[in-house]
């Protein structure tokens, strides 16, 4: 009886280390997942797509039998602001011409805004709620790398994490990890730039942090990507300033930012590629990548 | 061919964790809820208690490495704890009578067991900034009422499955 308890006792010891190492393994920065992680991805991610059609087909026609009980209120309102909208719209048209005009002016083509999407749908969720991440049905035969922010139609949801493939791992925002920041810029006369770093889930509001003291935060004022880190392109709708505090030093400010996108409702994502290379790999520090 | 059926049972289980969590991620069940669905270790828990400790502890590793590369990307989590919760229920229903209410509690009792391990390796490795009394509230007990809900429907089922499979047989 002792020798089997001894025999016990040391599997156990022997998969807590294989454990701790696993974990350290896994922490690591890694560019590429190794191959049978690979395998099992895409593997479960053909499966997911094969159960996500029918699927999605009810729920959306649930949803468009919900959508119909609100289409009066929502038509009014929408009818009302249309004609803002047209103007807005020429107004926009003609910024852009000037723009390109004098873009051809200068000379100057590379623009940091400039980016190509790669539409997909997801096809899955992490189950475990601690590590906010989606499955995607797009992975590295579409064009879809490490790295590249995705996007839905109302703004900056993420950035792929890992991709495989057929399929593309997402981390959203909202997920808690030190590795997980964005530069960002408030809009506003006087620009501020900082880091999209952590979620506070309980109110829903993303963390805008290292804002220096000095400048004067409006509320209400919207929030988007700065595209200095080398990675996302500039501009991304990312959500706007509802609160603005002090950190414990004093010495710069958090700003508290509702996000344009509902990180709890994502159902077809774009995976958007910047046209513009990023800066030389020694230079591109810690902002989005790592 | 029962390790086909079984293997494909546990892979649709698999799966549709996910699609739940897709589905119900916002705030169907009220403002600030988390819940988190557990079939898949539901599966393996009765797995062990209906078919044998040596299945379930198998279908453990196997699955939870399964879910720690596809799903969280930290590896050997899951893949160590569900083996470990598989030979503990095994090590308990030789003390319990074994009858499916007493199933149902002890897949309930450990499901909540998971829950809190998971939580303290996230802590742990700082994925997760939440104080007990928040977690408590805010996922336990939602996750757990979830995860009953879970049990009762599919504890006749998945019986009726085990025992057809006939998988006690096999391990003697």
């Amino acid at each position: 009886m002792p020798q089997i308890f001894n025999k016990k006792l040391l599997l156990l010891l022997v998969s807590i280390i294989v454990l701790v190492a696993l974990i350290g393994f896994s922490l690591k920065e890694r560019e590429e997942l190794t191959w049978p992680e690979q395998f099992l991805k895409d593997t479960t991610g053909w499966v997911g797509n094969v159960f996500n059609k029918p699927v999605s087909g009810i729920t959306g026609f649930v949803g468009g039998l919900k959508d119909l009980q609100h289409t009066y209120d929502e038509n009014k309102k929408l009818k009302a602001r249309l004609d803002e909208y047209v103007l807005l719209k020429t107004q926009v048209q003609d910024l852009k011409e000037e723009n390109e005009d004098l873009r051809d002016n200068l000379k100057k083509e590379d623009d940091l805004r400039k980016y190509s999407p790669i539409q997909s749908t997801v096809i899955g969720r992490n189950p475990d709620r601690w590590h906010e991440m989606l499955t995607i049905n797009k992975g590295k035969r579409n064009g879809v790398e490490k790295n590249m922010a995705v996007i839905t139609s109302n703004g900056l949801v993420g950035k792929v994490k890992s991709a495989t493939d057929f399929t593309a791992t997402v981390q959203l925002l909202s997920s808690i990890d030190k590795a997980n920041r964005v530069s960002a810029i408030v809009q506003g006369d006087d620009k501020a730039y900082g880091l999209i770093e952590g979620f506070d889930d309980k109110k829903n509001l993303l963390l805008m942090k290292r804002i220096p003291y000095d400048k004067k935060i409006k509320k209400d004022s919207t929030v988007i990507t700065s595209g200095y880190g080398g990675i996302f392109p500039k501009g991304l709708l990312i959500g706007k300033v509802v609160d603005v505090k002090v950190d414990q030093y004093g010495l710069n400010q958090t700003a508290y930012i509702e996000p344009s996108t509902d990180f709890y409702d994502i159902n077809n994502v774009m995976v958007v590629q910047r046209e513009v290379g990023g800066v030389a790999k020694e230079s591109d520090g810690e902002d989005e990548a790592e | 061919m029962k390790q086909f059926i079984l293997s494909f049972i546990a892979l649709i289980f698999f799966v549709f964790e996910s699609i739940f969590a897709q589905l119900f991620a916002g705030d169907t069940f009220g403002d600030d809820k988390i819940l988190v669905p557990h079939f898949m270790m539901i599966f393996v828990f009765f797995l062990t208690m209906y078919g044998s400790r040596k299945m379930g502890m198998l279908y453990g590793a196997i699955l939870g490495l399964t879910y720690d590369v596809v799903y969280t990307e930290i590896l050997g989590v899951y893949m160590f704890l569900l083996p470990f919760l598989a030979y503990l229920i095994s090590k308990c229903m030789k003390i319990l009578q074994n009858n499916v209410l007493i199933a149902c509690l002890t897949a309930f009792v450990f499901t909540a067991v998971l829950e809190v391990v998971i939580f303290q390796m996230n802590t742990i490795l700082s994925f997760a900034e939440m104080p007990f009394g928040e977690f408590a509230e805010r996922r336990l007990l939602p996750t757990l009422l979830l995860n009953l809900v879970f049990i009762v429907i599919s504890c006749y089922p998945l019986k009726r499955i085990f025992e057809k499979l006939d998988l006690q047989g096999e391990a003697e």
